[in-house]
């Protein structure tokens, strides 16, 4: 039985690429998924998404399907969408949510208009669709590079973080970190997405930044659990996916986000934090 | 008190978009003095208690603040962003007191753990260390406020309302506290709406109504007049209002 | 007050819808093609009596394309509109519609012997008919009589460009043939991105392997991959292929893992630029026939 889950990795070369690549996002990107839901950004994530996909098509057209170029387009489309968002959402009427919805509509528009001026017909999204089954060396190394930085950065601002999350305003009544944490923890979530797209694409990479770390919000609590689950629910699903594609004959990145929701779900019903099944079972209350 | 004042205002003038929630404001605010800022609703108190703290620019005019940095003041607004939900401790929470000395990187470790507990302690939440702030009472959760407040040791300390939709044992303990900050030479101004407190336990009051109304000793200054004459001049925004002129509106005075 | 606005808004709107489109008269006859491929096979047998409009350009992917509203302003221009048909142009009939067209729509492949696939357990049609010279034959037929249909005056010209075309074509069977003669039968594999030349391996006699299916839209699994790593080292494959319209990592990934050369770029869905190694339809097999011939031969 056991021989099952191993084979397919002793055998390919691929699929034990497939699996390092899996692995590092794993770690890299639920940790920024939980903190985007407990601050209420879960909608951020998919929106930041489509804002660097532009960035990533123009690189791509400037140099072929060079991952520098595109991985590069990419993240400044993203910073600069994070930033102009933030920018105005600090200095007029508009919130955040307006002003980024605002922004990556636009950036979205631009890239789409820019790509078929060019009249080049190959599907962008196919194009920019990684699979997480050809990850060559510079693949890997870049989702490890930002595996690695993005870990360390979320370790060292991870005190003001939480503080912004929940009490910003204390944060900038005590301290000058408050609008540097902001913004680099959007430079995180770009960073996360740029890794991500890679492997698994676009429209799948914000379901393994979110899926696991809404998942794990029913067994764990305190920041640390959150980050905990998440990290082994994103890993778990990456390597069922990959083994579902591998004996169901399935495409991989829809087969590992799949799993991630069928995680989510079964934990929604048994989940020890408010899963369904135990709000249904009344239990007697505790003594204090 | 040593009458160096720890704020100096000159003229100052606060607002947003042009209008002035609060103008012409000149005076001092002693080092070491507990006052109070009373008024009506609309009088500008939470205005000026953020123009202290300088997340408001003044329209004209001035703050001088004895070269306190504004990071060095304790402050606690009236409206409260707190995400509640949030999975945070309330050790968690009132250990971020303690942000002037630990920053972003150093931990709570054996030299810095007693004074936490101490003053979870003085604010009789020490059986609530390992609760999480959304499972607390209004009252507990303005406890660890004041727990955190008293960490930061400020100089300082600005309350906005903090007595709102408070239990009354839970305002008595709050008000032992703010007394004993005062005999700690601290500086304290409390925007409040209770008059009876204020003259139970501030010996200096600010009587805002947009404008300084009254200014000095509590029991001189809060009188039924200068307290009417407070609830005329509070106003909404003049949509048409005219350039203001006046240098200094007419206000009653008395220095200690 | 707002809903008397929208009201005339919608008014308006639909005024617009009903302006009729114009078409313009020129010397030369317009016709459109869907993709590249075909559209050189138009310009071969109609030569200087057509001027023929291209979608889906060189390098361009003819499975995914999205038409412009150039696209539409062309097409309502044309008098013929040729496709391939046999299932490649699923964004045809949206074109078709919101162009007005109202010219005749010849599809090329007409009189084709479709070959059928097994894919996930569903029969498809394969549309990459052009891939057999033999086809290309009953392509310039069809495309010869339909312009003879639009223009009588020119039957002469079309009938002597059709007839050089199709000469052009037999010549090149000839050579496809003796190349793929050379290569050694156990050699005789094609391994690309995706399942785009079953008529050329049934017509010439080469086996074709492809991680993904006949679409470019589909996505490949572990299973797949897995499967052509096998085959390839269990059988000494010594070349994979590129083609000009898919992503060529995952075939980078397979060659890196099983040792086999990338055995240079086969056109499959679409030309190259004009100036490319495969500008025109018999130049394209000139291209592939020589790409496969140096990495499989020896």
């Amino acid at each position: 039985m056991i021989h099952y889950l191993i084979d397919p990795f002793m055998d390919f070369v691929f699929m034990r690429r497939a699996l390092v690549g899996c692995l590092a996002l794993s770690l890299s990107a639920p940790p920024i998924g939980v903190f985007l839901m407990l601050r209420r950004m879960s909608l951020m994530g998919d929106a930041m998404s489509h804002a660097i996909l532009p960035g990533a098509a123009i690189g791509y057209l400037l140099a072929g399907l060079s991952l520098f170029a595109m991985s590069l387009g990419g993240f400044a489309a993203g910073i600069a969408v994070a930033l102009l968002a933030g920018l105005v959402a600090r200095s007029t009427v508009l919130r955040e949510d307006a002003s980024l919805a605002a922004f990556y509509l636009c950036s979205l528009a631009l890239g789409v208009l820019i790509v078929s001026v060019r009249g080049n017909s190959i599907d962008l999204l196919h194009v920019l669709f990684g699979t997480v089954l050809a990850l060559d060396d510079h693949a890997i190394l870049l989702i490890g590079a930002i595996a690695t930085v993005s870990t360390a950065a979320l370790a060292i601002i991870y005190r003001p973080l939480v503080l912004e999350c929940f009490d910003p305003q204390f944060l900038r009544s005590v301290s000058r970190w408050s609008s540097p944490t902001h913004f680099i923890f959007l430079v995180l979530v770009v960073m996360n997405l740029i890794g991500g797209f890679q492997a698994l694409g676009t429209l799948m990479v914000v379901g393994i930044m979110l899926l696991p770390a809404i998942t794990a919000r029913f067994w764990a609590q305190d920041i640390s659990g959150l980050v905990v689950v998440s990290v082994l629910a994103a890993f778990v699903a990456s390597l069922i996916g990959l083994l579902l594609s591998y004996y169901a004959n399935v495409p991989t990145s829809p087969a590992i986000i799949l799993m991630a929701g069928v995680f989510y779900l079964l934990s929604m019903l048994v989940g020890w934090q408010g899963g369904l099944l135990w709000q249904l079972m009344p239990r007697k209350h505790l003594e204090a | 008190m040593n009458g160096r004042p720890a704020i100096k205002f000159n003229d100052l003038t606060l607002g947003y978009d042009r209008h002035p929630a609060v103008h012409h404001v000149t005076g001092e605010v002693e080092e070491g003095e507990l006052l109070a800022l009373v008024g009506p609703n609309g009088a500008g108190k939470s205005t000026l208690l953020k123009g202290i703290m300088g997340e408001l620019s003044p329209l004209d005019g001035s703050i001088d603040l004895d070269g306190l940095d504004r990071h060095e003041i304790a402050y606690l607004p009236q409206q409260i962003d707190i995400d509640r939900s949030f999975p945070v401790t309330v050790f968690d929470c009132v250990s971020m007191g303690l942000w002037r000395e630990i920053g972003i990187w150093r931990g709570i470790d054996v030299r810095r753990k007693p004074a936490v507990t101490g003053a979870l302690s003085a604010l009789g939440l020490l059986d609530f260390v390992d609760r999480v702030i959304g499972s607390l009472s209004g009252g507990q959760f303005q406890r660890v406020l004041f727990a955190r407040l008293l960490l930061q040791d400020a100089r300082l300390i600005l309350l906005d309302e903090p007595f709102r939709a408070v239990d009354t044992k839970t305002i008595a303990d709050l008000i032992v506290l703010i007394e004993r900050w005062h005999k700690e030479g601290r500086t304290v101004i409390a925007a409040l709406h209770d008059i009876e407190q204020v003259r139970a336990h501030f010996p200096k009051t600010l009587l805002l109504a947009r404008e300084v109304v009254a200014w000095g000793p509590t029991r001189t200054m809060l009188t039924p007049e200068n307290l009417a004459r407070a609830g005329q001049l509070s106003a909404a925004f003049d949509a048409e209002a005219e350039i203001c002129e006046r240098a200094t509106p007419p206000q009653e005075r008395e220095s200690v | 007050m707002t809903r008397r606005l929208l009201l005339a808004l919608g008014l308006i709107l639909a005024a617009l819808l009903a302006v009729p489109q114009g078409a313009s008269a020129d010397d030369k006859m317009k016709v459109a093609a869907s993709f590249s491929i075909l559209g050189d096979m138009v310009k071969q047998v109609g030569g200087d009596r057509v001027d023929v409009v291209t979608f889906v350009g060189p390098n361009g992917d003819a499975h995914v394309y999205e038409p412009t509203p150039a696209d539409a302003k062309a097409l309502s221009e044309s008098k013929i509109l040729f496709i391939n048909g046999l299932g490649l142009e699923g964004w045809m009939t949206r074109l078709e519609n919101s162009s007005g067209f109202k010219g005749k729509v010849v599809t090329a492949s007409t009189g084709v012997n479709p070959r059928k696939m097994v894919e996930d357990e569903k029969t498809i049609t394969d549309p990459h008919a052009w891939q057999s010279l033999a086809n290309g034959k009953i392509y310039a037929a069809n495309i010869r009589d339909a312009l003879i249909a639009a223009d009588p005056a020119g039957k002469a010209t079309y009938e002597a460009n059709a007839k050089k075309f199709i000469d052009g074509m037999t010549a090149m069977e000839a050579n496809v043939k003796a190349a793929v003669a050379k290569m050694p039968p156990e050699r005789r594999k094609i391994i690309t991105t995706h399942d785009a030349f079953g008529y050329f391996c049934s017509a010439y006699g080469m086996e074709f392997i492809a991680p993904e299916g006949v679409s470019t839209e589909s996505e490949a699994s572990a299973q797949d991959v897995a499967k052509i790593i096998t085959q390839i080292k269990k059988e000494h494959i010594p070349a994979v292929f590129l083609e000009n319209v898919t992503d060529s990592r995952l075939l980078d990934q397979i060659a890196s893992e099983t040792g086999a050369k990338i055995g240079g770029t086969l056109y499959s869905d679409a030309l190259s630029a004009p100036d490319g190694p495969a500008g025109n339809y018999l130049d394209m097999f000139r291209n592939n026939i020589d790409m496969l011939s140096t990495a499989l031969s020896s």
